[in-house]
């Protein structure tokens, strides 16, 4: 039993058109040819090296013992020839030479080293080779994905986010291959000590190609991830997936309105901005902690530790430092949920600079500082892209204000310590924010759901859940997965859902002791389109019901009994053990419920 | 003018004639067989060999597979002349020569593919 929580059943490797144009794969001979061709001249050399010596020995006269003239037959010549060059030297067999056949033998004896040592470093060299050794590592990589016999998903980009979200999904038990445009990232892959064997590939996401012999043509390939720092190589790598295999997910990070417009061209990408989405976080940070801390919490992946609660400030004037995209983003949240802000700015452009609460100025000049008003705000957002200047402008604001609400943006992942000693009340790492989106989309379908649902929900509903989830599975997270309540999934309970007789409560119970409750937590109940977010006991569950579950993996094996025994669901409603197995039941004349 | 072209074209001509040279004659009379014919028929057969390495392309591909037949019908021959001449105890029989000889008209065959194909290549320059 080791299926991972939340995997998907497997699909059907469909069958597929092959998208015409694209360079099928590497062919398995191409770096035989290479070495071949490269080869050619020391080879010849050798050969001829070889005939010229073995022919000279034939022809140059020799004596035997007896000093009658004697010559050397190509075949001695060739056995000759081919311990002395070899530098194994067995001596002048069958007789001595004599001085004629020394001289030309000692010519040949040079010759042959001069031909080896071509050879052999000609070889050595093109081992070298960096043309060679990535013809090699295509040729490996390409072995791999083709082998690979479970669903996949594409990673293009491993840097900070790639590498986060392939330790979750490892974590899982997910398959995944990378490419990658720095070998330096793909090392950092081989060093990683992931579970699962990571084919990885250093080259560029934007050549169709490379992609495809990452596995997009795979009939496995699940999905496809635009990881990367440039917005026009996710934008090439959506295209492409669009264009090669519509019917896959793909998900792009980018920070561009107008990119992630053009990606939405090309099928239906998500599209993620970390800086919208860390807007739309914080906005719920800001009225309602628990909701927001849940949701971090859930979207940190399995053993994930429960994040500190943030207090929510009062509402009143924010000051918000660097305009740039993430600045302005942020400014239009905080002014949706109708509050004041104020920006520092030292190049607004065009209508800014006659927007009232706009302050001109350099961030780290003092009178600026004191011309925003900090005393009088709430909050404080320390968005430029540079992590010195925002860590200073933290420093600087607090000075002023110990009050206030921090909000700082993180660009660097050195700087992590550096923020964590801050303490700031709120900090958007963009790598982090995108992983944390890309697994709750990816990991479990209902995951994704139950997020987008939390907003809607109040503080205090968010904290009860918080409450129950810490009570039954600790402070560490849980696996998180999900139950279609079917024929195939939960077999056991055909009749009794078709009945209405089992409630939620009935089906949590413990199969070996019905007075106790299994340590789950239902997040999430989908019936028919409609959602229940944290259902209660009393709910009566139906065929075709979803429910997305929290709890120990202990807790997942025993429902998991209960969903397949056929005897189990009858003991936890009535408390009547009925016997499972064939003999049994005869010899007892107890017969269980018919189940189908 | 290729350069290439010209070597390459020289030593799959000269494994074919060498060939021939040594296949020519009554097949199980030694004398009209040289061994020195038979040796310089391996070593160009060889060359031309290592030449067709790399050719990816199809008509390389079978050109590389008729001289490895040849070379292995001629290294055949060769042990076969290095066995009767030196470890069996008759010497080179009218019967041992005969096997030489048919070793070598195999690779003959073989040789004679390869110039076909050769010309065949030529010949298909101007259209492609």
């Amino acid at each position: 039993m080791s299926s991972a929580p939340g995997r998907t059943a497997e699909p059907e490797p469909a069958r597929r058109r092959r998208p015409a144009g694209v360079v099928s794969g590497v062919p398995a001979s191409a770096t035989i040819f290479l070495i071949l061709r490269r080869m050619r001249a020391p080879l010849i050399t050798l050969i001829l090296i070889f005939a010229v010596s073995v022919l000279g020995l034939t022809l140059i006269p020799g004596q035997d013992t007896a000093g009658q003239p004697w010559r050397m037959s190509i075949f001695d010549s060739f056995y000759f020839m081919s311990y002395t060059a070899t530098t194994i030297g067995f001596g002048e067999l069958p007789y001595p030479f004599t001085d004629a056949q020394r001289l030309w033998v000692m010519g040949t004896i040079y010759l042959t080293v001069i031909g080896w040592a071509y050879a052999i470093s000609a070889l050595l060299s093109l081992l070298q080779d960096r043309a060679f050794r990535s013809a090699l590592a295509l040729q490996h990589f390409s072995r791999k994905v083709t082998r690979l016999r479970e669903p996949f998903l594409l990673i293009a980009g491993y840097g900070q986010t790639g590498e986060l979200l392939g330790r979750s999904f490892d974590e899982l038990g997910r398959r995944f291959t990378v490419i990658d445009v720095q070998d330096a990232r793909i090392d950092a892959l081989e060093l990683d000590t992931l579970r699962a064997d990571v084919p990885g590939l250093v080259a560029d996401a934007r050549n169709p190609h490379h992609l495809e012999v990452a596995g997009l043509g795979h009939p496995f390939c699940e999905g496809v991830l635009a990881l990367t720092d440039d917005d026009e190589v996710n934008l090439a790598v959506t295209m492409t997936a669009a264009l090669l295999r519509p019917e896959l997910t793909v998900v792009a990070r980018t920070t561009s309105a107008v990119i992630a417009e053009r990606m939405g061209a090309f099928g239906n990408p998500t599209v993620i901005n970390p800086f919208d989405r860390f807007g739309d976080h914080l906005r719920l940070a800001l009225r309602c902690p628990a909701a927001y801390q849940l949701m971090t919490w859930l979207e940190s992946g399995p053993g994930a530790e429960l994040p500190p609660r943030g207090s929510a400030p009062a509402p009143g004037r924010w000051v918000v430092c660097g305009y740039g995209r993430f600045g302005r983003h942020f400014t239009a949240d905080l002014r949706a949920e109708g509050l004041a802000v104020t920006v520092i700015e030292p190049q607004p452009e065009g209508e800014d600079q006659d927007d009232p609460d706009v302050v001109v100025g350099e961030e780290s000049d003092p009178a600026v500082m004191t011309r925003a008003d900090l005393a009088h705000a709430v909050g404080f957002v320390a968005g430029t892209d540079n992590d010195t200047t925002n860590l200073s402008l933290v420093a600087a604001a607090r000075r002023i204000n110990p009050d206030l609400f921090v909000a700082a943006r993180q660009n660097e992942p050195t700087s992590a310590a550096l923020f964590a000693a801050m303490d700031v009340d709120a900090l958007l790492v963009p790598t982090e924010v995108i992983a944390h989106e890309i697994y709750a989309q990816l990991s479990t379908p209902l995951l994704w759901r139950f997020v987008r649902e939390l907003p809607g929900q109040d503080d205090a509903w968010a904290a009860a859940l918080i409450d129950r989830l810490t009570e039954e599975c600790g402070t560490h997270l849980g696996v998180l997965w999900k139950v279609r309540l079917n024929r195939a999934e939960a077999p056991s309970l055909g009749v009794w859902l078709d009945r209405g007789a089992l409630r939620l409560g009935d089906l949590l119970r413990s199969p070996d002791d019905r007075e106790e409750r299994l340590p789950v937590v239902p997040l999430l109940l989908i019936r028919g389109g409609e959602c229940v977010l944290a259902p209660d006991d009393d709910v009566t569950l139906r065929a075709g019901d979803e429910l997305l579950l929290a709890g120990r993996p202990m807790a997942r094996r025993a429902l998991e009994k209960t969903l397949m025994v056929d005897a189990v669901p009858e003991y936890l409603l009535s408390g009547r053990r009925v016997p499972v197995s064939w003999i049994w039941r005869r010899i007892t004349r107890q017969q269980p419920p018919l189940t189908r | 003018m290729n350069l290439e072209k010209v070597v390459f074209g020289f030593f799959v001509t000269l494994a074919a004639t060498l060939n021939f040279g040594f296949f020519i004659g009554d097949i199980s009379d030694p004398e009209l067989h040289n061994e020195y014919e038979l040796f310089a028929a391996v070593v160009v057969n060889l060359v031309a060999t290592v030449l067709k390495f790399g050719d990816r392309t199809q008509i390389g591909a079978v050109h590389l597979s008729t001289s490895l037949v040849a070379d292995l019908q001629l290294i055949a021959a060769t042990i076969v002349w290095a066995y009767a001449a030196h470890v069996s105890t008759e010497g080179l029989t009218a019967g041992a020569t005969a096997s030489i000889v048919s070793l070598s008209g195999g690779a003959l065959l073989a040789n004679v593919v390869s110039l076909v194909l050769l010309v065949v290549e030529t010949g298909s320059f101007r259209r492609s």
